[in-house]
């Protein structure tokens, strides 16, 4: 390899670990773009030591619009320094930065925000429903350490390994989020059974009216449970579901509707 | 309940630390760390984490933006519902309490939107600021948003619990139909988290796995755990079923390296 080729193995790790600054300087104009110039700045003040004109260049074309996942950045981060370490132009390696921001966005987002926070979420807060303190700390701390060690084992895979590996990831990553998916639908759909409460407070009496004998007394929630148990909030479930991916509304809308069913239903004695 | 002074600052630099903690992706911007934080100030854990519990699976799936939607603010329900269950001694219930801070959950969504946009002009200081070799002023730029979510956060956090009383009194003039109705919806309002996520995740295959989940929850009352070891034994039977998968796990020998 030739250029400068003084970064080691800490510089790599430190860098993977900066990636939590990504977001710092979110904005609408290049997203990410400020945070990831921040994130790599310490490692490229080190090639460029005796460059300060390469140093500034490099860092105003790291500040180019930017949006990726975070826990997935140490991946691309590494494998840019790995470039600009031995020698290739911030012009070179731009390509493959630009190349990953959107396959790893993709991945890491299935992974961290529809599996992974679904599912500690659900079991923390299915503790914390108990009156267990367990459950935040168990989200917080669960969350924390398997993002951080993606992080970091992203960040040492880029560096160990070349550039050819994006497809193997991608492969892999994608059975992981299968797997990560199943189990959280499975889950998502147990939780909705059991929180989701709807109650139909009507009941009547069976048969004659009748003073004296024991009149059995039927609940109509009574019937819906023994057709199938939380057959209603299943059903609602569903029609939200359907209007969100059929129709297209937004959280707004279904929170008025849900709304206006609640007391609607209150109201006429439907439901409580 | 009265919310004293002291209190009112740590709810305030509590919601600064867990708004800002977003933008980390460290997870702190969640109904039910934000509720853990002001249950432990207020010393009231059962009532914040009853609301923290609630709260968390309805805003579930508001935080995935499915359509480029913009997902109101765990802020709502986290820190003002968690305030109006814990300082109405049970008047509102956490199902009420999560209705009710809703719109507050909107309104803080649009203070984030604000400070996106307030943020814009910041890559172009940052890079003058490169071009003058000036790499103090460009950390500023580049951490102008977390310190603007700090500040908003505190505000937020602050403001909310000194004018509880007055929120408190204001809630008495809801008329008790509207506060039942508002409890039953917001026993309704997790469908809404649920089916958020299940819309993003869910494809037609997966169907099983949904009446899977529905009767080792229904029928069988399995806990949350049992629910997901169930899901993890049928995603395993899956995975060793599938023999290409298996082929390209096993093909690289170089795999270890990583793991």
């Amino acid at each position: 390899m030739t250029g400068s080729n003084r970064l080691t193995k800490k510089d790599y790790i430190i860098t993977s670990l900066r990636a939590f600054f990504l977001q710092n300087g979110f904005n609408y104009s290049n997203y990410q773009g400020t945070g990831y110039a921040n994130i790599i700045y310490p490692a490229i003040k080190k090639i460029y030591a005796d460059n300060p004109e390469k140093l500034k260049q490099t860092m105003v074309d790291s500040c180019d619009f930017y949006n990726t996942n975070p826990h997935f950045l140490p991946f691309i981060t590494s494998l840019h320094l790995v470039m600009l370490d031995s020698g290739l132009s911030e012009e070179e390696s731009r390509g493959i930065k630009m190349a990953l921001m959107g396959p790893l966005a993709g991945i890491g987002d299935s992974l961290s925000q529809f599996c992974l926070a679904p599912l500690f979420s659900t079991i923390a807060a299915s503790l914390a429903a108990e009156g267990l303190i367990a459950g935040p700390i168990l989200f917080i701390v669960a969350m924390n350490f398997i993002l951080t060690t993606i992080k970091l084992t992203t960040g040492l895979y880029g560096y160990k390994l070349g550039v050819s590996v994006v497809d193997k990831l991608s492969k892999q990553m994608s059975t992981i989020s299968k797997i990560a998916n199943t189990i959280g639908v499975t889950v998502i759909a147990g939780l909705a059974a059991t929180f989701v409460k709807i109650n139909v407070p009507i009941s009547f009496a069976a048969g004659e009216l009748n003073a004296d004998v024991n009149q059995s007394i039927v609940t109509i929630q009574g019937m819906l449970d023994k057709i199938a148990p939380s057959l209603l909030p299943m059903l609602y479930t569903l029609i939200v579901y359907y209007l969100i991916k059929k129709k297209g509304w937004t959280t707004y809308k279904l929170v008025i509707l849900t709304v206006i069913i609640g007391i609607a239903g209150y109201g006429l004695g439907i439901l409580s | 309940m009265e919310i004293t002074i002291v209190q009112a600052v740590l709810i305030g630099l509590w919601t600064a630390f867990c708004f800002s903690g977003m933008l980390l992706g460290i997870y702190t911007n969640r109904c039910i760390i934000l509720s853990f934080g002001v249950g432990l100030i207020l010393n009231d854990m059962p009532t914040a984490l009853a609301m923290g519990a609630l709260a968390e699976l309805a805003y579930m799936g508001f935080g995935v933006g499915a359509g480029g939607t913009v997902p109101p603010n765990p802020i709502g329900p986290g820190i003002f519902g968690t305030l109006m269950a814990i300082t109405s001694k049970g008047n509102i219930t956490p199902e009420a309490a999560l209705a009710l801070s809703t719109p507050i959950a909107v309104a803080i969504q649009f203070a984030q939107t604000f400070a996106y946009t307030a943020c814009a002009g910041t890559p172009e200081s940052a890079k003058k600021a490169i071009l003058a070799g000036n790499f103090k002023k460009f950390k500023v730029s580049a951490n102008t948003t977390i310190v603007l979510f700090a500040v908003i956060g505190f505000a937020l956090g602050f403001g909310g619990a000194i004018s509880m009383d007055t929120i408190i009194k204001l809630v008495d003039y809801i008329p008790p139909l509207l506060l039942n109705g508002l409890t039953v919806a917001g026993k309704m309002l997790p469908a809404i988290g649920f089916a958020m996520i299940l819309s993003v995740m869910g494809k037609k295959e997966l169907v099983p796995f949904v009446l899977l989940g529905y009767v080792c929850a229904s029928y069988l009352k399995l806990p949350v755990i049992g629910i997901a070891i169930v899901g993890t034994i049928f995603a395993l039977i899956d995975y060793y079923r599938e023999p290409k998968v298996v082929e390209v796990v096993a093909e690289g020998g170089k795999q270890d390296d990583w793991i």
